[in-house]
């Protein structure tokens, strides 16, 4: 099966009300689709902390999600400030978390971390003027 | 195979459509004017009878007329019932069950005592962050909605199954043959008593009936106000004494900790310090759908266990009470006071584990075939566009999305859409005042 766009929707910056429509909605459709529910649960989680990371450290920007037979590709897209963010992100510790609390699965914090270690392939390019794009894709 | 227990009359219902915009699931919809449940969707969480003015929605448990069945009939009563009274003692209670005609009146309170003890060292043992799988609507709300979460909840029986059990076995061993015995419950809800005949996690339930808690609630009354009156009459006193003293031989310890467990953050005040800190309490389903969908997005933190009940307050806002949820809430809380420590008993003579996997239940899926579902997703998306999308449930779906998954699925059709339906008639109308005008040419200007 050909990879298809499923999700496309725009996030504005500091919109916290908004969060988690994306991941809710990606969810509903995967369900829809006859996705397992295990992958639906990374998928979910990934796409939730991206949603977030856009609202959070970023000028806004958009998420889109694409389905083939062999994965889920989700992408966030953002309109900047771009590398200083992502250092920020990435850096070890930048999470909350304690082990105990990761290995519940939960609370991993607002890190990329935690998009790297549901992911099974995570791309980074980041521009300081034109922003950040990041994919994440989860293997079905 | 009845699935669920919530039911429809149907000459009451008007089709206001209420119901169908309250359920959690999305699982009623109406048709020609009827609220009809779909069997796989229903959770039994009894919102729509809540939400019913014309209480169209009703469920049904068995009635004291069973009682007569069974040379040997035992009553389990749940802690939320004791809520239920206000100064009545639980012993009065016990001793009007027995007059009532049940040989064994138990408390499902002391299970829960046990399951308390147990839930802790579970707790203690397994990594990671589990959910309470007492309340079954929670349970079949995540067979359902949130499979994804199935894994955390806790792999024990609610207490109800394995007080059960453990009477079960302590009948087997007096000599009394199976047939001439009956396990009743006090049923707060639907869904415990759907869960007799459609259990989870388990083979099978170990209850055998249920009667609801209004039709007991009564019948305790009637017994008590009896009483009353014959004490009145001095001739009786000798007499109801006399059968009072052997009710009252027969009347077990009173578990009033494990009563706690008849409202909400009861579970979680039986936990000791550290694990409570770190114990959420959620109560009211659309509370509870919340959370899960916090919990399904990995947002919710620091969190060990969650104790959820689908009902407002837990237990006591089952359904089938009587009390209001806070006066309940607070009759039970008065009653904690009562008993300082738990009652002593063997906490290792229960069976604890659930013996059976807890399944998904699928039923979004459009297609078992991935092409063929996205095709349909994509049509789904175009027939959601060519709705207005103003939610107003007059087609008998609880929204406009609802109405174009139905499409999709063959269950419903555009024109069910009031506005798509006037477009359409507006449409032939133009239609056909052109067809109208449109006169062959050799007809024009003929009077
Ligand atoms: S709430 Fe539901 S069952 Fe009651 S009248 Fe309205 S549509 Fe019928
Ligand atoms: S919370 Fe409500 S639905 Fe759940 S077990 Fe208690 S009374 Fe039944």
């Amino acid at each position: 099966m050909n990879e298809q766009e499923i999700l496309a929707k725009k996030i504005e910056k500091g919109d916290f009300q908004a969060g988690g429509e994306a991941s809710s909605k990606l969810k509903d459709l995967l369900r829809k689709l006859g996705v397992e529910s295990a992958l639906i649960r990374k998928i979910t989680i990934v796409t939730y902390e991206l949603e977030m990371n856009i609202i959070i450290h970023s000028l806004g920007g958009e998420i889109r999600a694409l389905v083939s037979d062999k994965a889920v590709r989700v992408i966030a897209n953002d309109n900047g400030p771009g590398i200083d963010n992502l250092k920020k992100a990435f850096q070890p510790g930048y999470s909350t978390a304690s082990d105990e609390v990761r290995e519940m699965g939960f609370g991993a914090g607002m890190g990329l971390n935690n998009v790297e270690h549901y992911s099974d392939k995570l791309k980074v390019e980041s521009n300081a003027d034109k922003g950040t794009i990041i994919q994440a894709i989860v293997e079905l | 195979m009845q699935k669920h227990s919530v039911l429809l009359k149907e000459k009451l219902c008007e089709g206001c459509t209420n119901c169908v915009k309250k359920c959690p699931t999305k699982a009623i919809r109406v048709h020609q004017g009827k609220a009809t449940i779909k069997e796989e969707l229903c959770i039994d969480c009894a919102e729509c009878i809540r939400t019913c003015a014309y209480h169209a929605k009703y469920s049904r448990t068995n009635t004291f007329l069973e009682l007569a069945d069974y040379d040997y009939p035992v009553i389990l009563i749940p802690p939320s019932f004791y809520g239920q009274f206000d100064g009545i003692k639980p012993e009065e209670i016990h001793r009007a069950l027995y007059k009532i005609g049940f040989k064994e009146v138990r408390d499902v309170a002391v299970a829960a005592e046990a399951l308390s003890w147990k839930t802790k060292t579970y707790l203690k043992d397994n990594p990671g962050m589990f959910i309470s799988s007492s309340c079954p609507v929670v349970v079949r709300m995540i067979k359902i909605l949130y499979p994804e979460l199935l894994g955390h909840l806790l792999k024990l029986k609610a207490p109800v199954e394995i007080m059960a059990e453990s009477i079960k076995t302590e009948l087997r061993e007096k000599g009394l043959a199976e047939e001439d015995t009956a396990l009743f419950f006090i049923t707060p809800c639907p869904a415990k008593n759907t869960t007799i005949f459609n259990p989870m996690g388990i083979e099978k339930s170990f209850l055998d009936k249920s009667i609801a808690v209004d039709l007991v609630y009564q019948e305790i009354l009637k017994v008590l106000d009896e009483e009353v009156n014959s004490n009145d009459d001095k001739e009786l006193i000798t007499n109801s004494t006399h059968s009072d003293a052997i009710d009252r031989d027969k009347i077990t310890p009173i578990p009033y900790k494990g009563f706690s467990w008849g409202q909400s953050e009861g579970e979680l005040s039986l936990l000791d310090d550290d694990l409570s800190k770190r114990t959420l309490s959620v109560s009211g389903i659309h509370n509870v759908k919340d959370l899960l969908e916090e919990l399904s997005r990995n947002n919710v933190k620091g969190i060990k266990y969650f104790e959820l009940a689908a009902c407002n307050q837990g237990c006591v806002g089952g359904v089938f009470n009587v009390a209001n949820p806070y006066q309940a809430k607070h009759n039970i809380l008065k009653l904690l006071d009562e008993g300082k420590n738990m009652i002593e008993q063997d906490f290792s003579k229960y069976n604890y584990d659930l013996t059976k996997d807890l399944k998904a239940i699928q039923i979004d899926r459009l297609d078992s075939n991935m092409e063929k579902a996205m095709k349909k997703l994509i049509q789904l998306e175009k027939e959601i566009d060519l709705l207005p999308g103003l939610d107003c449930a007059a087609c008998g779906a609880p929204d406009c999305k609802t109405l174009a998954e139905d499409i999709v699925n063959g269950r419903g059709k555009r024109s069910d859409c009031i506005f798509v339906l006037r477009q359409q008639v507006e449409d032939l109308a133009d239609k056909m005042s052109e067809l109208a005008h449109a006169l062959p040419p050799v007809m024009r200007n003929r009077k």
